[in-house]
Order: C-alpha cells, then sequence, then structure tokens
C-alpha cells in the first residue's frame, strides 16, 4: 500500500490552475522526489497533500486513507516558508510544537536535547529563537520535523539557507531517516540533491506532471541522444553525428534523431578507431530538467 | 482536544508572563484609578482652607459653645473662634488669621438671619463646618440620638415595589460601580482582543501558521486561541479587581462613602451574561480581522473602527441618564457591541426589565457564536495569505477553496 498516494487532482486559485489533474504515488519507506521549477505548483500540491487546501476534484490518499486529525502526529512536515515563535526561547518553542504533535513534556525534552547536541544548539536552546542566526533557526525547523519522529516527512526546499556543512548535515540526517524506513517526499528545485538521494522523482511544471517514475529510468529515457567516446585516434567523421563535444580528455558525440548508438558504434570499428571507452551519455537529471521545462519533453 | 488546551496554555503563558503585561497589562488600570482619585482627592484637599472661622455671636446661643462635630475624611476641621465684637473679628481677619467670621444678630433664633464676612472665596466645606457647629449648638438641649440624627439628616433609600432592589442617597457611589466596571471590562476586552490579533497576526508574520495547521485542526487552534486569550482578560479583570477591592477594605474604616460599596447580585448577573459573551465576540472579531490583515499596523486600524460602537453608549451618557427607558436605550440595549455598557449604564440608573436581559444575552450569545464561526472561516481563507489582505467578500463568498 502506497504510503501517499495522490489521484488527478486539481486546484486552482482564481483563473490560475495551480494543479491539473496529477497523480502519482509513494511507496513507504521511500525517499521521493517533487520537483519543478518555481511556481510549478509543488507546494500546492504538498499542501493539498497536507489537507491545507482542498481540491477542486480528485482524492488524496496518505497513510492509508483520507487525511485526518491522528495522521498529524505521524507527519513531519518543514515547509519552504520556515516558520518558528520568534519572540519565545527556542527550547519552549520546540516544546510547544512538539505538544501540538502528541508528545509529552520529558519526551519533547529527552528527544530535543539530543537533536539540540547533535546540531549544535544546546548553548543557544535558551536564547529567543529571534536572537538566533538564520541557518541556526532553519536547523531549529528540521528540529522540530523531527521530534515527533514521524513515518511521514515531507520536506520543502530543505537546503535553502544553509552553508556546505550544514547541508551535508541535513542530507545525512534525512539518508538516517530514510534508513530507518521513514517515508520522505523532498520537494526541491536543486537537481544535484534530488538526484543524490532520490530513488523516484515527480516532476511537475505548470501545475502538470511532466515526468514520473525510477530516476533511472527516466534518465534511461533521456539517453540516447548522446555517446562518451575516450580513445587515442582522432575521431573520423561520422553519419548520424550532429556535434562533437571534448570532455575530460573523452569526447561526446551528440547523435541527430533517428541514429541509434549501436550505429555509431559500428561506424567507429569499421574506421578501425581503437575505443578505450564507449558508452551512452546518461543525461543529469538537470539537463532533463531544462529539457522538460524548455518543452522538450520526454522522448518517444 | 488536549492540543486545544496546548494552544489555549501557550496563548496564555506566552502573554500573562511577560515583563510588558505585569507593566501595562495589570498596573495599567489600577494606576489609572489611583490617579483619578489622588486627583479627586487633591481637588478636594484645595478646597478645604482649615484657617480658623469667626463669629460674633449677637444671640447668646453660643455662649459657652459645644466643639463642631468632626467632619468626614477628606474634611479637614477647621477650627471656630468667638469673637466679642465685629472689630474684633474684622481685624483678625484682615490680620489673615480666620478666613471668615459670621455674625449671629440677637434676633437670629426669630429670623434665621445672620451674616458672613470674607475677604477671598469661602468655600462650601468651611461654611458647612460652620453650619453643624451652629446646629450641634442649638440642639444641645435635645435628646443626644434625636441631635445626631438633625446634623447627620436622612438616607433616603429609593426602592423597587418588589423590595427586589435599592438604592441609598448615601451609596450613590453604588451607580458608578458597574459604569467602572463596565469600563474595567472594556478596556480588558480590547487589550485581550488586542492580543490575539496579534498573535494571528504575528504567526501570519512569522510563518508558523502552515507548521501549526499540519499538527492541529485551525478550529481546535482557533478555539485554543481564544479560550487562552480570554483566560488572559479574566487574569486581568481578577486582579484589577483584587488591586481596587483591596484599597478599599483597607480604607473602609477612615473613609465611610466606602463602607457602602456593594455590587447588586444583578450586576454580577449582568457581567456574567452580557459581558461573557461580548468578551468572546470582541475576541472573535479581533481574530478575524487578524486573520484578513497581512500586518498588525492595518490591524490596529480595524480596531479602532470596531471599538467606536463599544463606546458609543458613554457619549450619549447624558441622555441615558435623562431617560434610561427611552427606545433609544432600549435599542443600545440590543445592539450586541453597544450593549455591554448601555445595560451596565443603565442598571445604576433603572429597573432593568428581565426580557431585555433575557434578549440581549441571547443576541450577545449568537452573535459571539457566529463571530466564532466567521472567526474560524477568516482563518482558514487568511492563514496563508502572506503580505495580502483577505478581503471580506472572499469571507462571506459561498464557494471556498
Amino acid at each position: 500500500m502506497p504510503a501517499v498516494e495522490l489521484s488527478h487532482i486539481s486546484k486552482s486559485f482564481g483563473p490560475i490552475k495551480a494543479v491539473d489533474d496529477v497523480s502519482f504515488s509513494i511507496e513507504k519507506g521511500e525517499l521521493f522526489g517533487l520537483l519543478g521549477p518555481n511556481g510549478a505548483g509543488k507546494t500546492t500540491s504538498l499542501r493539498v497533500m497536507l489537507d491545507i487546501f482542498k481540491p477542486e476534484s480528485g482524492s488524496v490518499d496518505i497513510l492509508g486513507g483520507p487525511m485526518n486529525e491522528s495522521k498529524k502526529d505521524h507527519i513531519g512536515y518543514m515547509p519552504e516558508e520556515r516558520g518558528l515563535y520568534q519572540d519565545i526561547p527556542l527550547d519552549r518553542c520546540l516544546a510547544y510544537l512538539g505538544s501540538l504533535k502528541g508528545l509529552s513534556p520529558t519526551e519533547v525534552k529527552e528527544r530535543a536535547a539530543v537533536y539540540l547536541e547533535r546540531f549544535d544548539l544546546t548553548a543557544s536552546k535558551s536564547k529567543k529563537v529571534k536572537e538566533l542566526s538564520k541557518g541556526m533557526q532553519q536547523k531549529a525547523q528540521v528540529i522540530a520535523t523531527l521530534l515527533h519522529q514521524p513515518e511521514l516527512l515531507i520536506v520543502d526546499e530543505p537546503f535553502g539557507g544553509l552553508d556546505p556543512l550544514n547541508t551535508q548535515m541535513v542530507k545525512d540526517l534525512l539518508f538516517e531517516q530514510h534508513q530507518k524506513g521513514v517515508t520522505i517526499i523532498l520537494c526541491s528545485h536543486q537537481m544535484h540533491q534530488v538526484e543524490e538521494l532520490c530513488d523516484r522523482i515527480v516532476l511537475i511544471d505548470h501545475g502538470k506532471v511532466m515526468l514520473y517514475g525510477a530516476l533511472d529510468d527516466i534518465r534511461r529515457q533521456f539517453s540516447g541522444h548522446a555517446v562518451t567516446v575516450r580513445t587515442s585516434d582522432k575521431i573520423p567523421a561520422l553519419k548520424g553525428v550532429e556535434r562533437i563535444e571534448p570532455i575530460n580528455g573523452a569526447v561526446k558525440l551528440h547523435l541527430a534523431m533517428g541514429t541509434a548508438p549501436q550505429e555509431i558504434l559500428r561506424s567507429l570499428v569499421a574506421q578501425n578507431v581503437t575505443l578505450e571507452q564507449f558508452e551512452i551519455s546518461m543525461p543529469t537529471l538537470d539537463e532533463i530538467f531544462i529539457r522538460v521545462v524548455q518543452g522538450e519533453g520526454a522522448p518517444a | 482536544m488536549t492540543k486545544l488546551w496546548h494552544v489555549a496554555w501557550h496563548e496564555y503563558q506566552r502573554h500573562v508572563f511577560k515583563r510588558r503585561f505585569v507593566l501595562i497589562g495589570l498596573l495599567s488600570v489600577p494606576l489609572i484609578i489611583l490617579v483619578m482619585v489622588g486627583l479627586i482627592y487633591l481637588v478636594l484637599s484645595l478646597d478645604i482652607n482649615t484657617t480658623p472661622l469667626g463669629y460674633v455671636d449677637y444671640s447668646g446661643l453660643l455662649k459657652d459653645a459645644l466643639p463642631a462635630p468632626a467632619p468626614e475624611p477628606p474634611d479637614r476641621p477647621v477650627p471656630v473662634l468667638p469673637f466679642e465684637t465685629e472689630a474684633a473679628a474684622r481685624s483678625a481677619l484682615d490680620a489673615g488669621q480666620i478666613q471668615a467670621y459670621f455674625v449671629l444678630p440677637a434676633d437670629y433664633l426669630s429670623t434665621g438671619r445672620l451674616s458672613v464676612v470674607h475677604l477671598g472665596a469661602l468655600k462650601d466645606p468651611a461654611r458647612q463646618q460652620f453650619y453643624n457647629f451652629l446646629t450641634a449648638n442649638l440642639l444641645r438641649n435635645t435628646d443626644p440620638l434625636i441631635a445626631n440624627r438633625l446634623v447627620k439628616g436622612a438616607e433616603i433609600i429609593v426602592q423597587t415595589p418588589d423590595g427586589s432592589r435599592s438604592v441609598s442617597s448615601k451609596n450613590w457611589f453604588n451607580v458608578l460601580v458597574p459604569i467602572v466596571a463596565g469600563i474595567a471590562f472594556i478596556i480588558a476586552m480590547f487589550s485581550t482582543g488586542g492580543y490575539l490579533m496579534q498573535a494571528v497576526v504575528e504567526e501570519k508574520e512569522n510563518r508558523t501558521m502552515e507548521v501549526i495547521i499540519t499538527s492541529v485542526s485551525p478550529n481546535q487552534f482557533m478555539a485554543g486561541k481564544i479560550i487562552g486569550d480570554t483566560a488572559v482578560g479574566l487574569t486581568q479583570i481578577f486582579l484589577w479587581m483584587l488591586f481596587i477591592v483591596i484599597p478599599i477594605l483597607a480604607l473602609r474604616n477612615t473613609m465611610s462613602f466606602l463602607r457602602g460599596i456593594q455590587i447588586a447580585p444583578q450586576t454580577l448577573l449582568l457581567m456574567a451574561f452580557i459581558m461573557f459573551p461580548a468578551f468572546i465576540l470582541v475576541s472573535a472579531l479581533m481574530a478575524a480581522i487578524g486573520a484578513t490583515v497581512s500586518e498588525a499596523r492595518e490591524g490596529q486600524q480595524m480596531v479602532s473602527m470596531l471599538s467606536l460602537p463599544i463606546w458609543i453608549p458613554y457619549m450619549l451618557t447624558g441622555s441615558l441618564m435623562g431617560n434610561p427607558n427611552s427606545p433609544l436605550a432600549l435599542g443600545l440595549s440590543l445592539f450586541p457591541l453597544t450593549a455591554p455598557l448601555t445595560l451596565l449604564l443603565r442598571d445604576g440608573l433603572t429597573i432593568l426589565p428581565a426580557w431585555q436581559i433575557a434578549l440581549s444575552a441571547l443576541i450577545q450569545v449568537l452573535c459571539a457564536a457566529g463571530a466564532i464561526w466567521l472567526a474560524g472561516r477568516a482563518f482558514r481563507l487568511g492563514m496563508l495569505r502572506y503580505g495580502k489582505r483577505l478581503k471580506w467578500r472572499e469571507v462571506f463568498a459561498r464557494n471556498q477553496p
């Protein structure tokens, strides 16, 4: 049974259709990437998923059925717009947010102590939140999201505003939660982070699902347009190659539409080129993203 | 349900356990009252001139005169000095030894005429003390009980035919009690509503809203906030009452007029049935305002529009006192925002028919419930409007996002 299943959801704000017939599902224990350019409809999809917005059509199943109050205690949500009570000390802020997730004061205290130590915030726990730096507040927000040990973790742009060290710390933490079997939805437009962490993704643009599936499958779908060749010989003129691009001592051959990599391999062998490496170039998620968003779409 | 109480407690402690609450929230009204009482005392004290009074008695009535009865605080005793002749009294007056002198002619008893000579203004308290001195001496041979009664005067008690309510001429202060209570209640109501509005705006401004509503339902959250902030207001009122009651109890032995202060059970009932729902009504309306605006400053402007009708009864005090049962008074007693003060004002001046109280209370409760519904609706719609104001027509729109 999927942890989350969105089925044909649509949501408009006035004349703007923010989400248009979006469907995807996330399996239990999966680290799933929700991608899209700014204003694509990612956050609206999350808000519909969390029952903050009611969809005009479609349905959402979350943790085995429609959203209800008790399920909120099993979900950790870190919105893109970070929000903590600024005027109270950090430990009191965490205690309040933890209590709203059904934790007892003792549980909050014990769990917060561990995370505060890990994030190097123990010395700042009595400070008012507004006195903390932006990065510290970001870390505090992560703690508030994880404090109740959620089954489903939804993080919207979790690396925004973090330095490389803290980015790695959050990444490790997400990976650790994934190892524990927590279902994670990582919403981001930082493709390399998603590529590094997620197994499956959905890419939304203009409110519509543009790509959906396992990351390897998607990359494979978009591969075949180029091959990487490493050789000490000069690359001869080849039929079906549109452009040759040198990359780190090798060359990337961009193929014309309708040219199969096998034809290139055959041509190279036929012309006695000594091949040290011949592989089908897999596009990066960044490249796929740009191609999809620029309207190239997935290859047939 | 537990989450509702967590929200309420969080809301309560974030206001009550703050220095600002102690300094402004708690001490403001007692300080205002203290300053007002101080000013009244100062004005009364300035009215009291303890320079002796003189008299020249040609009637013989004040021979071997009894001392003047002691005045009641804040009045202070003015010595009364006899003079043999008007010339002697006049030189004492010119020398500033006395502030005035009275001349009782030989036929005073039959004519009741006496004259008074003074240079500056002779204030009422001093004049009254001389008359009390004169009366006490005229009655020196009368039964002391009767003499005392004549000097102290009668206490006229106006009461309803069924005897359920009465007002004493000596306890005039009781008429003021509901008015003062009303002002205190409204100040508490607005400061509490202000906290609530500010909290809702702040949660939008600092983006906590989205985190909160994925933990607790908007209705529970709003109800918890209203409960918490109403508790803040009640704490404020309770402590104000302590600040007021303790000095009254402490001073009642020295200030006799304080002895008569009492709050009628009907006033307490009025407070419970009219003021409490009014409290909820105003709090919920303030929360609704907080949910629709994007900044606290914008909310303050709307609050001033809300506060205007609440103070209307005070602006019309003269008319309400002149005719506390007029159609205007009745209309203001039934309109939710003007009802609290109008009813409390009228309560001190007339006998309020039970049906008017019941109808007004019913309207208050219905409006308070409606305001909570409105606040919840505005909150649900406005909670994620960052930097953009929610229009009221969107709140009332049939189709909701």
